[in-house]
């Protein structure tokens, strides 16, 4: 219903930003005002089908690629569409204005551990009697249905099963879901999904695959699969249409409102189906083939790509014919952007603590060039920067992809948008990126046309299956490790006894050198990788039979030519992308070994491990020295970096040893979601000072309170380090007091600092702008703070949905620039 | 005071107040100036000094033992006739809680230090400032570091407060691209009171300097005031020098507002305590700046001002 409209608060007007409409302030108020909850239309769904003659026929008669489909389909024919108030693109994320999707496929179980005080949380979940007593039907009732149940309950793999309630190595978040993917939109917006339909009809027909090799079983289930996936997205679109008719209809609408829901009718009779023929039918197309991706496998990174590349011909059309003005681009790009905000995904408090923040990453990438190296950016870049400057919210991320030839008035726009403390957007050097890309397989023309996926993740769009963010490493353990033959400092007895997880390495008096250490502790990351890789492996199995994604592969070029899903390997270029979190906390644990037990011979590596193991009880002043006199990571120093170098490749070279089921290279990464928190509190002593408990460094960032020197030196360490073999990127996570970047002094600095980084080889830096004394008050009283947005790891979150550890942790980082 | 070869006790990086583009600092130690608001204490004396900051103190004793003048009775508390500032106790210390403040460098040090900034600076259209303390105090050595700085194409600024023999200072400026020179308290007495002399010759230099950029002798003056309540914001004050600047003819000043960031200085010195002052409100700078603007004066927050071309494009030596 059209309700009156509010005008929009301050927080939404900048200088140099065009205001959002009332339309946008209005649904932006309405969203930050609906509690969050979860959403179990997609559990029930999926139970009817496989209750129905039709499911029961499948499970009994059709391959897995087609049942999958069958079951993905029904759900996206069967849920009810909903239209809220003034929306301009319309599809409904979940059966609420805001919800997770609880997938029974994979983690969403781990809610149950919160199930009786879900409205209690610190981020509650609100949910009514009767939901809460689904839910846990739901949950119990599936619980063998989730891909790490099938994977990992079974003999000899048990224990592995445990890990995910005890990370401590690692933490495989692959058993939740896939996603992470950056779609083919091109396609979406340009030739529609009957493109992929009818050619998946004609190689069923001919039998045949495009290259003329003859179809098998399971390629024809494929094409099935396929078909069977888009009449389900467009009986889904279909809905919409007659849910926006019938509300067209209803006698109290205004004229202006029923003009608007015939027109989003229209666009979804059209698109995603057929190629859009206006900017507005471009997104609504992005959006729902978004949703059904959503719906497919699980919320994680699905991303948009470089919208201001594929939309741009669409955008010219309708601005020339003055069918759409720049401020109505703006108004449909804003309603584009809150629509992302209706979803979240479900953590129990306790798997919080590792990727804390309720952040799903539905990024747009901006800017950068063509498959020829010249720059594309253009004036839909600027009016999506803007668009987004309307709403501020915790959703969609946005990322700017800069080069020499990257034009100052966008990067100093984008500066601008940094300035009003959303911590979007954030930076990734195309020099750095695409050499990396090349370095993992992909021809330059491809590299050049990459897109983030979610937080760091790099594709090239729609012709990549990265499974990115397939697990977590906890590297500074692999030291503590090396140090003790394979075993914790203080494992605890209870569960683990004085079993040894790492690698069987040489005990601290056999190492007579720097270069024994570091041998063990490569040993200890490859032992480690290896475990890791294995976990993955079985989970990749069950993927294949029991959680295929035609979505996924209707988006991924490669699938159609090899008649195979995503899964199965059918992506352009496949990898599993996997990252570190405590890089600097291991460097500067190296380095200061090195330092005190080698070249100045202070004390023995038997006596330091003593001391580590005793969590330096008694030895606070050679703490404190390790951690505040020895050069560190972050300071431009170059052996302190080198080591951190040495850490850095320890790491990548055990991770591209490794080859996934698929066929497809393992690439290594740097950030760490807030997972540095949660490793940090099952990690020793470190030989950098690091108490046992205390959380570790952060994505590429020096160790907190380790740099010196100012954000220049930061840059420069971190530029310094040789990232060819980063795949899957890093995180380099500064913090600006306000004052330090406001006003157009602020941002002009800002963009030479970052320029100067990027010319340096820098590969990705992004930025949380924010006072601590505002901080602070928020954390005291969440309440009257409503609607900060930092930046924890490579997502933005609410700071309100923040652990309080991860909370005082931004608070606490140094405040650069303040002398 | 002033001995030619000066500490230096910090280097600063990625600064955007100091003068135009982004700006390395090199703080000089020693001050004739002892304003009673200073956030810098650390720079009035010229020589080494060792402070103690308690908060970082782990009370492990360290100090205490390796002293060879038994001048540290218990961390924290050094008998400063003992000391015979040899800083084996800040050598000693882990925790960096005793610190060493002011350390000699040649000039060929210090800009070995400030070289990886150089092309942040140079392509911000920045530079590099030296400030302190002091640093006209030691023209010999400034201008032995600006010489290398301008070698590789970093302009130089200099901030003063004005208090400096102007015989000495000749061959510096033609070193200078940018001449910060700090106004405070204009009446005579109340300058005496407030910073701890007269300052005829302030007004003197700064009327020189101004003249000498007329002349095409000097790099071009730029006053700045900091506006500290109660002290420096008075309207009279304010009249008082915007007279002076526009008879002078530098007919704007930058208001830096007081912060109080390095009160806690005072007590790692072992100073007394400075009086309690106000940071001043938005109200106050927008007061100050409406005062100057009356008086026919152009007022700018730090970092805004519009600098005259030469300051930023390392203009080419001066006929001097």
């Amino acid at each position: 219903m059209a309700t009156p409209l509010q005008t929009a608060p301050d927080r939404t007007t900048a200088p140099g930003f065009i205001a959002a409409t009332p339309r946008i302030a209005g649904i932006r108020a309405e969203l930050l005002a609906t509690p969050y909850s979860i959403c179990l239309e997609r559990p029930r769904l999926l139970a009817a089908f496989r209750r129905s003659p039709e499911g029961r026929r499948a499970a009994r008669t059709e391959h897995p690629l087609v049942r999958r489909a069958l079951a993905l389909s029904h759900v996206f024919s069967h849920r009810r569409p909903r239209i809220y108030d003034n929306e301009l693109i319309i599809g409904n994320m979940t059966s609420k204005r805001i919800a997770a999707n609880y997938y029974i496929e994979g983690g969403s179980i781990n809610i149950l551990e919160d199930l009786f005080r879900l409205n209690r949380r610190a981020v509650p979940l609100k949910m009514g009697r009767t939901e809460i007593a689904e839910l846990l039907t739901t949950g119990v009732g599936n619980l063998f249905r989730s891909v790490g149940a099938r994977a990992l309950l079974r003999p000899g793999r048990f224990s592995y099963f445990l890990d995910f309630f005890r990370a401590k190595r690692h933490f495989v978040t692959e058993e939740a879901g896939i996603g992470h993917q950056v779609g083919n939109y091109r396609m979406v917006v340009h030739q529609g999904l009957r493109s992929v339909y009818d050619e998946a009809a004609k190689r069923l027909e001919e039998g045949r695959l495009g290259d003329g090799s003859a179809l098998d079983a399971d390629q024809r289930a494929f094409f099935r699969s396929v078909m069977i996936t888009i009449e389900g997205i467009r009986q889904m679109a279909e809905n919409l249409a007659i849910e926006a008719e019938g509300l067209a209809g209803r006698p109290d609408l205004p004229e202006w409102r029923m003009v608007e829901l015939l027109e989003s009718a229209a666009a979804c009779r059209h698109v995603p189906y057929q190629p859009a023929r206006t900017y507005l039918e471009g997104l609504q197309a992005v959006w729902l083939v978004h949703v059904a991706l959503n719906l497919e496998d699980f919320e994680q990174g699905l991303s948009f790509g470089r919208m201001d590349q594929i939309l741009l011909d669409l955008y010219r059309a309708d601005i020339a014919s003055g069918r759409l003005s720049v401020e109505r681009a703006m108004e449909v790009t804003a309603g584009f952007c809150l629509k992302t905000c209706e979803t979240m995904p479900l953590y129990s408090e306790r798997v919080d603590q590792f990727f804390s923040g309720n952040g799903v990453a539905q990024a747009f990438t901006l800017g950068g060039t063509d498959g020829r190296g010249s720059d594309v950016t253009n004036e839909l870049s600027g009016v999506i920067l803007n668009a987004y400057a309307q709403v501020l919210t915790r959703e969609p991320a946005v990322h700017v992809r800069v080069h020499r030839a990257t034009p100052d008035w966008f990067f100093e726009k984008s500066v601008e948008l940094l300035q009003m403390g959303t911590s979007r957007p954030s930076f990734f050097g195309d020099e750095a990126v695409v050499r990396a890309l090349e370095h993992a397989g992909m021809s330059t023309e491809h590299a050049r046309d990459y897109a983030v996926i979610g937080c760091v993740e790099m594709a090239s769009q729609g012709r990549t299956y990265n499974s990115s963010d397939a697990a977590l490493f906890n590297l500074p353990l692999c030291l503590e490790l090396a140090l003790n033959q394979g075993r914790r400092f203080r494992g605890r007895a209870r569960i683990e006894g004085s079993r040894r997880c790492g690698a069987d390495t040489p005990p601290a008096s056999a190492m007579t050198s720097f270069d024994d250490v570091l041998e063990a502790f490569r040993a200890q990351v490859r032992h480690g990788v290896d475990d890791m890789v294995k976990v993955i492996t079985w989970l990749e199995e069950v993927y294949r039979w029991h959680r295929t994604t035609p979505v996924n592969s209707i988006l991924t070029e490669g699938c159609l030519q090899k008649g195979r899903d995503v899964t199965w390997g059918g992506g352009l270029y496949d990898y599993t992308s996997v990252q570190a979190a405590g890089l600097a906390d291991a460097g500067d644990s190296l380095h200061a070994l090195k330092r005190v037990v080698f070249d100045e011979k202070r004390l023995s590596l038997e006596e330091l491990v003593g001391i580590l193991k005793d969590n330096y009880r008694g030895h606070e002043d050679l703490r404190v020295e390790l951690a505040a006199k020895l050069g560190r990571y972050g300071n431009g120093d170059q052996e302190a970096d080198r080591m951190t170098q040495l850490a850095a490749d320890a790491f990548a070279d055990a991770v591209r040893a490794h080859r996934n089921t698929r066929g497809g290279q393992y690439v290594p990464g740097f950030y760490s979601m807030t997972c540095h928190v949660g490793f940090g509190k099952v990690t020793g002593a470190l030989p950098d000072g690091r108490l046992a408990g205390k959380r570790l460094s952060n994505g590429l960032a020096p160790v907190d309170g380790a740099d010196k020197l100012g954000p220049t030196a930061v840059l420069r360490s971190a530029a310094s380090l040789e990232s060819r073999k980063w795949m899957n990127c890093h995180a380099l996570n500064m913090k600006f007091d306000r004052k330090t970047v406001q006003g157009p002094t602020g941002r002009r600095a800002l963009v030479h600092l970052f320029r100067n980084y990027f010319s340096q080889g820098g590969m990705q830096v992004q930025v949380n702008v924010l006072d601590a004394e505002t901080l602070r008050a928020a954390k005291r009283d969440p309440a009257s703070h409503p609607g900060i947005v930092v930046r924890v790891a490579g997502y933005c979150a609410y700071f309100n949905d923040l652990q309080p550890d991860v909370q005082d942790e931004i608070i606490d980082r140094t405040a650069h620039g303040l002398s | 005071m002033g001995s030619p070869e000066p500490l230096i006790f910090s280097l600063q990086h990625f600064c955007v107040h100091d003068g135009p583009g982004i700006r390395s600092l090199v703080f000089f130690k020693g001050c004739p100036l002892r304003c009673v608001w200073c956030q810098n204490v650390e720079s009035w004396k010229a020589e080494a000094e060792i402070g103690f900051k308690a908060h970082l103190c782990i009370a492990c004793g360290r100090c205490v033992e390796r002293c060879p003048e038994r001048a540290i009775a218990s961390p924290g508390r050094r008998d400063a006739n003992r000391c015979r500032l040899c800083f084996t106790c800040v050598e000693a210390c882990p925790s960096g809680a005793m610190t060493r403040v002011g350390v000699r460098r040649t000039p060929e040090e210090i800009v070995a230090e400030l070289r990886p900034e150089f092309p942040l600076l140079r392509d911000s259209g920045g530079g590099v400032t030296f400030t302190g303390g002091e640093p006209a105090l030691f023209p010999e050595f400034a201008t032995d570091v600006a010489r290398l700085l301008r070698s590789e194409g970093i302009p130089v600024a200099l901030e003063t407060g004005g208090l400096f023999n102007p015989e000495r200072l000749n061959p510096l400026t033609a070193e200078l691209q940018l001449i910060l020179f700090d106004i405070k308290v204009f009446d005579g007495e109340q300058h005496r009171l407030l910073c701890g002399s007269e300052n005829m010759v302030i007004k003197e230099n700064l009327r020189s300097l101004v003249q000498a950029t007329r002349l095409g002798q000097g790099p071009p003056v730029w006053p700045r005031l900091p506006l500290v309540p109660g002290m420096t914001d008075g309207p009279a004050n304010i009249r008082s020098w915007a007279g002076l600047l526009r008879d002078v003819g530098t007919p704007f000043v930058t208001v830096v507002p007081y912060h109080h960031m390095g009160t806690v200085k005072r007590a790692w010195l072992g100073l007394p305590a400075g009086p309690d002052l106000r940071v001043p409100g938005d109200g106050e700078m927008a007061a100050a700046a409406g005062l100057f603007a009356s008086e026919g004066i152009r007022a700018y927050h730090p970092g805004e001002e519009d600098f005259p071309a030469e300051a930023t494009t390392g203009r080419a030596s001066a006929s001097g």
